[in-house]
């Protein structure tokens, strides 16, 4: 096991709403990086978050250090967000100038925006926000991709794809390969390596 | 201070303080509020600032009297009983609608001729439903309206029924309502609700006396002490002068002391002013006056109020479905003492409940009548009696 | 194959939950049982997918106190046994475990709980650490990923070397976090079961198990605790690291550890502070703790969630303060830390960073502004029922069943998915003002329904899960029948556990070992309390809340409505629709409807959704579980359902 790039501990969040496939993207993450060589950290709360409530994983890629599962207030390095709201919600806790975002475009409104009680924003100023809060930011229609490929919740997948692609996360194509040969029967593979792949296009 | 949105405050002057009286007008105009059981319900929390419910309330504040003004012609108005064209005494030329009538059957009667006049094209009347309560029904086979003849003495939610309605399938319509409904219809003819077209259906408003109604759960709990299933009373009666209700099965007729039923009286009906129906085109009461001392029994009282109202009645007369005749002498000072004294009652409980001479609840600009000698009415219609008397 | 299964010195990202169960098979783990709740679930599930490889009995058992009498009757029979448990069971379970620990136990027997500090997935913030002081075990905190699995593995054998129950406590930013994980060998060979009890009374290994006579009984119990201090003295799970003389040290145990060492780095005070970690929290190591405080004046505790060890360290600090000096204690006393909620790297570093007088290094005040505008902009997410959710439907009924009695009745809540009809008292239709323990919605109800006396009369309601049913609400149940307490009682059957994953409950016919078992039926259990039953679909409003209405106009007898409708999440429900449902466009009156978007503003599907362009209400088909019941609530009758193609 080779250990490649990191120096210091990268800090991301992976962000979206319950249901949505977080805590399965964030082991998939996890698991390339402990095969190669770095101390992992996962931080996650799920259960009650899955009722439509927001959810985090706080991934810590440490070169030597178990580090805590929660990311201290502005430390985050990396947002990977299904969700545009939710991604700027970490970003509001979490960012810090130098933080790189990549989200997904398409809305889960709240309940409460759905009763029409409260507001929420127009997707120009959340591209607006990303731009003003983070040094570099993507948005990638992942749900609109999945759907494409059959089924919405590949739009995780989607996003993997696209961080590999954006180089900031020490993994590539042939890692995710071996990693969800461990956990995926081979019919699902297939397609998961689609969606991957259409992910790491948009990047490029 | 956040004011209360339309639905808390109808809950909050009216459904919690006991004034309402169960006309329906506030029930079915929407998924939220029904009437159920003889109360009114809300169902879930709405947040409309604004709403039909409470503006066609006729116990939310209102100004009676600049509705009169805007409703019927200014000369007709009298302080005790409201608007008068015209006073007589009538009853239904067909025996077989006044034999199945409370009185005289005159309404069953009217309701006829408008239907085949195609004044309306349906009627709205009160009904039953499964379990024995009252609704209104929407009758549009003018055969079917003689079922409905009887006197009510708990209150029908007929207005529920006018909600109901869906827009497009509103013709016409002539309603029969208790003095509350008639105001409560009033206010909808007056509301100019944006985007609302209801107002359009009311075609013909036939009022009725009403003393009180009955609080359905206190009357089935006197039913029960009497041991009188209440699928079994067919009629109810106040006679003249006797201070007791008759209750009628098929089979035998049971006195009950007029203070036992007083106690089941529902708790709104304390606080009106309106015995003898003012907002309606037409009111009828039972042939009685002097306090209910004397009777023409089987005969009706009439008020004609409005010009719709008086043509209704141009029609009876000329297709001869009602019989007419004279109201006798002093009847009507009778039935404006009464009504007189029916709104020095309700005033009465009014302030005591509000607790200050200038807290009147509900009503804007009340002004009481003063006691005078009843004069003459203008315009009274006279008919020679069919039995060539004069 | 399961990562449980991994073979000897290989490197797995474990949750920690399931570095217990790989550290109890280590151990030789025979017998393992449980009830379902947030954060401790998966250590009985990862176990159940590998007990037949590993010749293990695995159980959810109906509540934590029989779960922990199952793994008793394993440990006294030779065999290593854990019981597993959220914080809220250790209370459930703590009448027997009071008497389990006077009688003693022998095959090494593991107390696991798993604590919810912020009450993330629970509705308290309870802490069961005290109960390893009060009945005088031994406690365990393992402060990462690697020492959950060490220390679970070595509980077994301080079990065994002290003949009694051993705690190990652990947290959801533990238990439900993820790491690195170094697996040793599994064993080869499982014991076998053997019981013996005809020995003299005080013999631990052959006498009866019981805790009687109890004072004889009880001073060989603390005897046996002392000896636990001698190993804890020795113990590799402690550990000091920093300067000789720092000029704060911090004591800390469980995952806060990782928070202080965070804090430190963020602060960039390792060099100046010192960090003891202690994973042997109960008892504490006396000369340990010596050694250690002689190094500073000045002492920060740093744990979760009540001051139990800055409690605890203080007593022995008091003691030998002739020998160490008077210390300065900073903590959740003085309100250096937050005395609720839970701690984080943040809220440890401001604490340090307060005492040292160093301040952490923020993003530019410019930066921070912007921020604070964008925080500004963001709706907060609440929870809600997830579409096609059978709950929403049956407090739908229950709201317009209570309106229409008219006398303001109200429901007492219970522990579950449910629980939500509390939490957000929209989602419930404003119906549930109680929510406590498993099964406390019917015991409460049964008290208020005999409040009538006194002027209470309204009709009362009380909900319950039907997992929930078997755990707590039978002898309530019991009681309500039995003292005529006049309540209206729904089951709402979704058939499983479902806030908690899904776990199966003695209600359906499969184990947690995936075998066939007969189930228990509610109705059945219920009608031979004596209860009037009456069982429908939740779905069916009309009929629900006719039934409803009726029931709560009755008097004088418990009803019981059993509301069936399997969870939209459930194996046989997720992903397939029973209906398509969408808006009709031409129908839907928008705002001009007068109903005030009952379909959006009231009933709260998060698939019913309002198109602020269109002002109408459209389906969001992603979301949709196509259930239908939006169908009935439309008064312009603008939702419109079709069978759905499979």
């Amino acid at each position: 096991m080779k250990k490649r790039g990191l120096e210091k501990t990268l800090n991301l969040i992976l962000t979206g709403v319950g249901g949505q496939g977080n805590v399965m993207a964030s082991r998939v993450l996890a698991g390339m990086l402990v095969d190669a060589g770095y101390v992992v950290t996962i931080g996650e709360t799920f259960g009650m978050s899955q009722r439509g409530g927001s959810v985090m994983s706080h991934l810590r890629i440490s070169p030597d250090e178990v580090k805590s599962p929660q990311i201290p207030a502005w430390g985050a390095d990396v947002i990977v967000a299904l969700e545009p709201l939710e991604a700027l919600r970490v970003l509001a806790v979490y960012g810090k100038p130098s933080v790189s975002v990549l989200s997904n475009t398409r809305p889960v409104y709240p309940i409460g925006v759905i009763t029409g009680e409260l507001d929420y924003p127009a997707p120009e100023i959340i591209k607006e926000k990303f731009r003003m809060l983070a040094a570099s930011s993507w948005m990638i229609d992942a749900t609109d991709i999945g759907m494409r490929l059959g089924n919405p919740v590949l739009s995780n997948i989607v996003m993997i794809g696209a961080l590999g692609a954006t180089g900031l996360v020490p993994f590539d194509r042939r890692m995710f390969e071996k990693e969800i040969k461990k956990t995926l029967s081979p019919d699902k593979r297939l397609i998961n390596m689609k969606a991957f792949d259409e992910g790491a296009a948009v990047i490029r | 201070m956040i004011k209360l949105g339309a639905q808390a405050r109808l809950k909050k002057y009216v459904l919690t303080q006991g004034l309402c009286t169960g006309c329906g007008a506030c029930a079915e105009l929407c998924p939220y509020q029904v009437f159920y059981h003889d109360r009114t319900v809300q169902l879930f929390r709405c947040d409309l600032a604004d709403g039909k419910c409470y503006a066609f309330c006729p116990r939310t504040p209102t100004d009676y009297q600049s509705l009169k003004e805007q409703l019927f012609d200014h000369d007709d108005l009298t302080d005790e009983i409201g608007p008068v064209k015209g006073f007589f005494l009538a009853r239904a030329a067909d025996a077989g609608v006044r034999s199945r009538a409370q009185h005289g059957g005159t309404v069953t009667a009217l309701l006829e001729l408008a239907m085949s006049e195609d004044l309306v094209e349906a009627a709205l009347v009160s009904g039953q439903n499964k379990e024995g309560e009252p609704e209104g029904r929407l009758v549009t086979n003018k055969s079917d309206l003689a079922v409905y003849a009887k006197s009510r003495f708990t209150v029908s939610p007929t207005l529920a029924a006018f909600n109901r309605i869906k827009e497009e399938g509103r013709k016409k319509i002539g309603i029969v309502a208790t003095p509350c409904q008639a105001q409560a219809l009033a206010k909808v003819r007056t509301a100019a609700i944006e985007g609302y077209t209801g107002a359009q259906s009311i075609g013909l408003v036939i009022g009725l006396f009403c003393g009180w109604t009955l609080a359905a759960e206190k009357f089935h709990s006197l039913l029960g002490e009497y041991c009188l299933p209440l699928e079994e009373l067919k009629r109810m009666d106040i006679p003249p002068g006797r201070n007791v209700l008759e209750l009628c099965t098929a089979e035998k007729t049971l006195e009950v002391p007029l203070g036992e039923v007083e106690a089941c009286i529902r708790s709104a009906c304390r606080y009106c002013l309106d015995s003898t129906g003012e907002f309606a085109d037409v009111s009828v009461g039972a042939g009685r006056y002097g306090m209910g001392e004397h009777q023409m029994s089987g005969w009706n009282q009439v008020l004609v109020r409005s010009r719709r109202g008086e043509e209704l009645i141009g029609l009876a007369r000329e297709k001869g479905v009602l019989e007419i005749c004279d109201a006798p002498d002093g009847a009507l000072d009778e039935l404006k003492k009464a009504a007189v004294e029916k709104k020095r009652q309700g005033l009465e409980n009014i302030v005591a409940k509000s607790g200050s001479g200038k807290n009147l609840l509900y009503l804007k600009n009340h002004t009481q009548p003063r006691d005078k000698k009843a004069g003459r009415v203008k315009s009274v219609s006279r008919q020679k009696r069919q039995d060539g008397d004069s | 194959m399961s990562k449980l299964l991994s073979p000897d010195k290989s490197t797995v990202l474990f949750l920690g939950n399931e570095a217990i169960a790989r550290g109890a098979l280590e151990a030789g783990l025979a017998v393992a049982s449980g009830y379902p709740g947030t954060p401790s679930s998966e250590v009985i599930e990862s176990l159940a997918a590998v007990a037949d490889r590993r010749n293990l009995y695995v159980e959810w058992s109906v509540n934590e106190k029989v779960a922990l009498e199952v793994a008793a009757a394993a440990s006294f029979s030779g065999l290593r046994a854990m019981a597993v448990m959220k914080q809220n069971g250790v209370n459930v379970a703590s009448d027997f475990l009071l008497h389990l620990t006077a009688s003693g136990t022998r095959g090494g027997l593991v107390l696991v709980s798993c604590e919810d500090p912020g009450a993330l997935s629970s509705v308290n913030e309870g802490e069961s650490r005290y109960f390893a002081r009060m009945l005088e075990i031994p406690l365990l905190e393992p402060a990462d990923f690697q020492e959950v699995k060490d220390l679970t593995k070595w509980a077994f054998e301080l079990s065994e070397i002290i003949g009694n129950v051993v705690m190990l406590r652990s947290v959801t930013r533990m238990s439900h976090a993820s790491g690195n994980v170094v697996c040793a060998k599994l064993p080869a060979r499982s014991r076998r079961a053997k019981f013996s009890y005809d020995g003299p009374v005080m013999d631990s290994k052959t006498g009866p198990m019981i805790s009687t006579p109890v004072v004889a009984k009880h001073l060989l119990h603390q005897q046996k605790l002392k000896t636990v201090e001698a190993l804890f003295e020795k113990s590799p799970f402690n550990s000091y690291t920093g300067p000789a003389r720092p000029e704060l040290l911090v004591i800390t145990s469980s995952v806060c550890f990782l928070y202080v060492r965070e804090a430190l780095s963020m602060l960039g005070l390792r060099g100046r502070v010192g960090v003891l970690k202690l994973a042997t929290t109960w008892p504490l190591p006396d000369r340990l703790l010596r050694k250690h405080l002689g190094r500073a004046a000045k002492v920060l505790v740093v744990e979760e969630v009540l001051p139990f060890l800055e409690e605890n360290v203080k007593v022995l600090a008091a003691a030998m303060a002739g020998k160490t000096g008077i210390k300065t204690f900073f903590g959740k006393y003085d309100g250096t830390l937050p005395a609720a909620g839970e701690l984080n790297p943040d809220i440890v570093a401001d604490a340090i960073g307060g005492i040292m007088k160093v301040r952490r290094k923020k993003p530019p005040a410019s930066y921070l502004s912007e921020i604070k505008k964008a925080a500004s902009l963001i709706p907060a997410r609440e929870q809600t029922f997830c579409a096609g959710c059978p709950h929403r439907a049956s407090f739908w009924n229950i709201r317009r069943a209570i309106a229409l009695d008219g006398r303001e009745g109200f429901v007492c809540g219970d522990i579950g998915c449910y629980s939500m009809a509390a939490l957000s008292p929209a989602t419930g239709y404003h119906t549930m003002p109680t929510l406590h323990s498993m099964g406390s919605g019917t015991g409460l109800a049964g008290g208020f329904a005999k409040l009538s006396a006194f002027g209470l009369e309204k009709p009362i309601l009380a909900v319950c899960g039907d997992s929930t049913f078997y755990h707590a609400v039978i002898p309530a149940l019991i009681n309500a029948q039995h003292n005529r307490a006049d309540i209206t009682f729904i089951v709402l059957d979704n058939a499983g556990t479902a806030m908690t994953g899904f776990q199966p409950h003695p209600g359906l016919t499969v184990s947690a070992l995936g075998e066939t078992v007969p189930a228990v039926d509610i109705a059945a259990v219920c009608r031979g309390i004596g209860a009037k039953v009456v069982i429908a679909d939740p779905f069916d409003i009309d009929t629900t809340t006719k039934i409803l209405t009726g029931y709560l106009a009755q008097k004088g007898e418990v009803k019981v409505l059993i509301l069936r409708q399997a969870c939209a999440l459930s194996p046989e429900k997720k992903g397939k629709k029973t209906f398509d449902v969408r808006v009709n466009e031409e129908l839907c009156l928008g705002d001009a409807c007068g109903c005030n978007r009952l379909c959006t503003r009231v009933f709260r599907c998060p698939a019913l959704t309002w198109d602020k362009d269109k002002k109408k209400a459209v389906v969001d088909e992603v979301i949709c579980a196509g259930c239908g019941v939006c169908v009935s609530i439309c008064p312009q009758k603008a939702i419109e359902k079709a069978q759905a193609v499979i």
